[in-house]
């Protein structure tokens, strides 16, 4: 191989001269035409004012790729790294998020698409789905996290070890027996992990929205989730998804002219405020650059009370700039309200006329995000090192009420997916659950179960629960005790003693479907992809908590206690060592037995040593040449003696190096 | 251990001064103290290590000296993969006559490949199989040869089916042989076959290296004349891949090879800044109308993928300055390391740098505008013939590299490349109305391995003439 490979190296090179040289060539010059598909990119920004004085921004970039025999080798706009990623794992779909923070699902929303497709657990979430049978789906995946690890700068490798990842067959999404689900809730998610998802965009932060993607303002937020979509078929082609969701807190604006007035406005801001940087223009390469404006229902319904809501300058409120068109949401609830969303055209925008989306708000508003038909909190009950039970709470929110459906026999349905690493031995048979504090029996709530428990260091445990509540209930509550497992020393991770993450547990309301459409009049004709998403049928999604299990942790300081006892000991026999060296024997009991004929008192010959040491002390300059004499007649000995620390050395050090 | 060393020249000073003679030692130290200071000393300073042994964490060590012992191996002595040599005499045999056939040549290999080092190919390890194929169902085999499906079958191509154009006898070779007759799974590794076939012509020997690891000789040749010519091809052909020279000192470039040893000839069109202009280019059809032959004529020897890219907002990173004489950017040729960092690149500068020209060490500026790295790839500055005019901001619009945009640079590489490839062509043609007057002829494999010297040499004259201008 390595002979033909050398000779095959100057033909490579010759093929790269020939390239360039027949790039130019008229013949081959006739380059338009063929596919009329073509690649793709959009960008898009909507920024929403969230009820607890925090704006929510999400950037939504898509890449397409037509379907082509070339995907994966040849590419305009699409990443090619991400089409060889779908080519070579085979992938159908695919979701990686990091995610820092979590969502507030009962201030910022927990019912509309922005919750459903965006709010993610904390730390790193990976599923895919692959076209591919079913043998060699596991390694695959294995593959995959490598890739993905290498990709994104982040620890996605440790989804390879079957003890991380699970097979869920339908409490996650709908029935696939190819579809791979892992997560590492303690992956901290930083700029490494931005700047290689930033690559991905045809204009990366250059221009366009994603210019605004300041890194001090991102990772200061209050929530981050930078989510990479990849849907991949041989009808579609691959689509490409990337959307970054922050929740940012504003400054307030002291010069605000109504703040003063009432206690309680809301926080007027701008991206400029935002991010610090304000849009000059759009990705050249972008189909659509949008910024959208959206309003909540709720909000909008009481400024319509006020005044009707038509201008974007109205007595509730004031938007920074002129926006091209406004959208209204079809809602099939009246009385309600129905979101609106400004839009404003970013190709508008140029060096001279930044475009700098904002509000001003005029008077005092107090809205509410539209929730989820349950609250949900999963937490630790129990204490000691040895059991503990994982309790997850459903609160309703009374959403029925707005959703009554047929009066008798009104169900809702919840599908509890949860999966819990092999140390965390939950025992499946102690699961009780109560409405209304009430305890239920199991067969009257679960209409459907799927168990797969752990097997140590193999793999985790996971469950699937497909639960039927009624409509009236307050409150549902699950627990599930576990014991938990020893691990070996080398299993531990750092830091073991902050205590292990159990990733957050996924519940399902397939009941409730959070799309949204809108009044897209006739004048917009132009197709939005992230209006599309909203579109798109998706079921209520709520990420629980994340859980941290203390567990038993072995003494790490043992090792450095052994030093320290260790070195105390040897000081101690150094130190005599020390005394023993010095210290003339033979002499002082010469001296004693010279000393002892004359045998004066205890307090007479103390005092006579003291005097003599005084003596010796007041002399000693005296005796400098003496001294020096000794010394000079001691040089053999001293040397001898140096000689023998420098061997001693030399062997200690020889040792050491052995050792 | 300097506290010992300082302390001792101070000790006698109490006795010295006033003490007088009663306190002065009077007899030498004795050893005795000193064995008891270093029989303490000693077991310390030994059981120190073991101490630091004992308190430190457990940690695997590397296998480095393992690894550095086989790369050294493997230098030495390169793996040899098993190979089989299959000599098949399409003439009536007599008796035993296979093994000793196969005895005669496989001595004869031994005797020529003593000293050479082979690399990658099977080398010593290698068995040798005869078949006497007498025709009419006659067949003798040597060894223990009956049964395996590798073998050669006997009667399926006689003589007089050599006859044939090469080509034709080369693909029905192939297939007689069980599509390129690898039998790779059976454990013998790659099998290699030499037909002998008789001719009619009374002397002179045609010799034909096909395409797919077999050969076939042509004329009335004795035993051990067929012998030496088998362990020749073998050697030669089978074994060195067609060359002289032994493959000992492995200098030179390699192309950097992936793990399933494939090659990735990655092509990215750069666009520095896209809010000037964008530029396009139709890859897909460049690959499948001209380097997809190219790549299928190599698939026998390599594994190439070609795939393109069009990046943009891809700024330099290197500095270069502006220069009144030449009318446009100059980037020095040490600047060139940190130029772009992707692989194989055409490079379209934003306006404010444009034209971007590249300097020679020299001072001239380069005619290419272009550099190649070896081993890691190639980059071409191209600059847009907007560049000149001062035209300002107009509307975007996506460029695809056209026949308009012949550039000068480019000129002058097309002409260097077709002056090379004219002479290195002639000079093929040359060597191969040589060959072919002679006694060997070439085939597929022969004519390949002439193509590899010539793009080698076509390269190697590049490269010196670039190193010559610059």
């Amino acid at each position: 191989m390595a002979k033909l490979r050398r000779q095959f190296n100057s033909t490579v090179f010759l093929l790269i001269i020939f390239f360039f040289n027949s790039v130019l060539r008229p013949a081959l010059a006739l380059v338009e035409g063929g596919e009329g598909l073509e690649e793709e990119f959009t960008e898009e920004l909507l920024l929403k004012p969230l009820p607890d004085r925090k704006v929510l921004a999400h950037f939504h970039f898509q890449s397409s790729a037509p379907p082509s025999v070339a995907n994966g080798r040849h590419h305009r706009l699409f990443p090619k790294a991400i089409a060889q990623l779908a080519r070579k794992f085979q992938i159908r779909e695919l979701e990686l998020s990091f995610t820092q923070g979590r969502w507030n699902y009962e201030r910022w929303g927990g019912f509309d698409p922005m919750s459903a497709s965006n709010a993610k657990p904390p730390g790193v979430e990976l599923w895919a789905a692959f076209d591919l049978p079913l043998n060699e789906i596991d390694h695959t995946w294995k593959n995959l996290t490598h890739a993905l690890s290498g990709l994104f700068c982040a620890s996605i490798n440790f989804l390879e070890s079957s003890t991380a990842y699970s097979a869920p067959s339908w409490g996650f999404h709908s029935n696939s027996s190819k579809l791979r689900y892992g997560a590492l809730p303690r992956e901290a998610v930083c700029t490494e992990n931005l700047t290689p998802w930033l690559k991905l965009l045809p204009c990366r932060d250059k221009t366009g929205i994603a210019l605004l993607l300041n890194r001090p303002s991102i990772y200061r937020s209050h929530y981050h989730s930078q989510r990479l979509r990849l849907i991949s078929s041989e009808f579609t082609g691959i689509i490409l998804e990337q959307a970054l969701t922050v929740v940012l807190q504003p400054s307030m604006r002291s010069n605000s002219p109504a703040s003063s007035g009432y206690g309680f406005l809301q926080p007027s801001w701008s991206i400029n405020s935002l991010f610090g940087k304000e849009v000059v223009g759009q990705c050249v390469l972008a189909k659509t650059s949008r910024i959208f404006f959206e309003l909540e229902k709720d909000l909008a319904f009481k400024v319509d009370k006020l005044q009707p809501l038509s201008s974007w300058n109205n007595s509730a409120f004031e938007l920074s700039g002129i926006p091209n068109s406004n959208i209204r949401e079809l809602n099939a609830v009246k009385n309600l309200g129905s979101s609106v969303l400004y839009v404003f055209e970013v190709s508008n925008s140029n060096d001279h006329i930044p475009l700098d989306v904002g509000i001003r708000w005029k008077i005092p508003l107090v809205w509410s995000c539209p929730r989820a038909p349950f609250h949900m909190n999963r937490y630790l009950m129990g204490s000691g090192n040895e059991r503990g039970s994982i309790a997850i709470s459903l609160r309703s929110t009374h959403l029925h009420e707005q959703f009554s459906k047929a009066s008798d026999g009104c169900a809702v349905h919840a599908v509890i997916f949860q999966v819990v690493p092999w140390y965390v031995k939950v025992y499946y048979h102690t699961l009780h659950i109560f409405v209304d504090g009430k305890t239920q029996i199991i067969s009257d709530v679960v209409r459907k179960m799927k168990i797969s428990p752990s097997e140590d260091k193999l793999s985790p445990g996971s469950m699937e629960l497909l639960l039927r509540f009624p409509c009236n209930i307050q409150s549902a509550a699950l627990t599930l005790d576990f014991d938990k497992g020893f691990l070996h020393i080398d299993e531990y991770p750092p830091d073991a003693n902050q205590g292990f993450d159990i990733p957050s547990a996924l519940v399902t309301f397939p009941d409730f479907n959070c799309s949204r459409s809108y009044q897209l009049d006739d004048s917009i004709h132009y197709m939005s992809t992230l209006l599309s998403k909203f579109q798109e049928e998706n079921p209520v999604q709520t990420y629980t908590e994340v859980l941290l299990v203390p567990l038993t942790t072995p003494d790490f300081s043992m090792p450095y206690n052994v030093i320290t006892f260790t070195c105390t000991v040897l000081a101690l026999y150094f130190g005599s060592m020390l005394n023993v060296l010095r210290r003339r024997a033979g002499e002082e009991e010469r001296l004693e037995r010279s000393k002892a004929s004359e045998k004066p008192g205890l307090i007479p010959l103390l005092l006579s040593k003291l005097s003599s040491k005084l003596k010796i002390k007041g002399k000693a300059p005296e005796s400098s040449p003496s001294l020096s004499a000794s010394s000079s007649i001691l040089g053999p000995k001293l040397l001898t003696k140096v000689m023998l620390v420098g061997l001693l050395a030399v062997i200690w050090n020889y040792y050491l190096k052995n050792g | 251990m300097a506290e010992i060393s300082e302390s001792e020249p101070l000790n006698p000073t109490p006795d010295s001064p006033d003490s007088g003679a009663s306190s002065r030692r009077s007899t030498m130290p004795g050893t005795k103290r000193l064995m008891v200071t270093l029989s303490v000393l000693f077991p310390f300073l030994a059981g120190l290590p073991f101490l630091l042994k004992s308190t430190e964490i457990y940690r695997s060590p590397l296998p480095f000296s393992s690894i550095d012992s086989l790369s050294y191996r493997l230098l030495q002595e390169p793996p040899s993969p098993p190979c089989r040599l299959q000599v098949v005499f399409l003439r009536p045999g007599i008796g035993d006559s296979a093994d000793r056939l196969a005895r005669l040549i496989s001595d004869e290999v031994d005797k020529r490949i003593e000293g050479s080092l082979t690399c990658g190919s099977c080398g010593r390890n290698y068995a040798v199989s005869v078949t006497v194929d007498s025709g009419n169902g006659g067949c003798a085999r040597s060894g223990i040869g009956e049964g395996d499906p590798c073998f050669w079958r006997c009667g399926v191509v006689d003589s007089l089916g050599l006859r044939n154009n090469d080509e034709a006898v080369d693909e029905m070779l192939d297939a007689a042989l069980g599509k390129g007759g690898r039998c790779m799974g059976s454990g013998v590794g790659k099998v290699y076959t030499v037909l002998v076939g008789e001719s009619d012509a009374q002397e002179g020997v045609r010799i034909v290296v096909g395409k797919h690891r077999h050969a076939w000789v042509e004329g009335n040749v004795g035993e051990n004349d067929a012998a030496l010519l088998i362990a020749n091809i073998f050697i030669k052909y089978f074994v060195n891949g067609g060359r002289e020279e032994f493959v000992a000192q492995r200098k030179g470039e390699f192309v950097p090879v992936g793990l399933d040893g494939s090659v990735v000839l990655s092509f990215s069109l750069l666009n520095a800044e896209p809010n000037d202009w964008v530029y396009d280019w139709n890859f897909q059809k460049i690959d499948e109308v001209m380097l997809a032959p190219v790549v299928q004529a190599l698939a026998p020897v390599a594994n190439i993928h070609i795939e393109s890219q069009v990046l943009y907002h891809t700024p330099k990173s290197s500095i270069c300055n502006w220069d009144d004489k030449s009318g446009g950017n100059i980037c020095g040729i040490g600047d060139l390391p940190f130029f772009i960092i992707e692989v194989i690149d055409r490079y379209v500068p934003s306006r404010n740098e444009c034209p971007l020209l590249l300097q020679l060490p020299n001072g001239q500026i380069s005619k290419t505008n272009g550099f190649i790295s070896p081993m890691w790839g190639g980059v071409i500055v191209w600059n847009p013939p907007e560049c000149s005019a001062d035209s300002q901001n107009k509307p975007l619009i996506r460029r695809t590299m056209s026949p308009e945009v012949q550039s000068l640079p480019r000129m002058i590489i097309m002409d260097d490349i077709g002056k090379q490839v004219k002479y290195s062509l002639e000079a093929a043609s040359l060597a191969e109305n040589n060959a072919s007057l002679g006694i060997y002829d070439a085939s597929a494999v022969v004519r390949e391995i002439g193509r590899y010297r010539r793009e080698r040499a076509k390269y190697l004259s590049f490269m010196a003439e670039q190193a010559k201008t610059s």
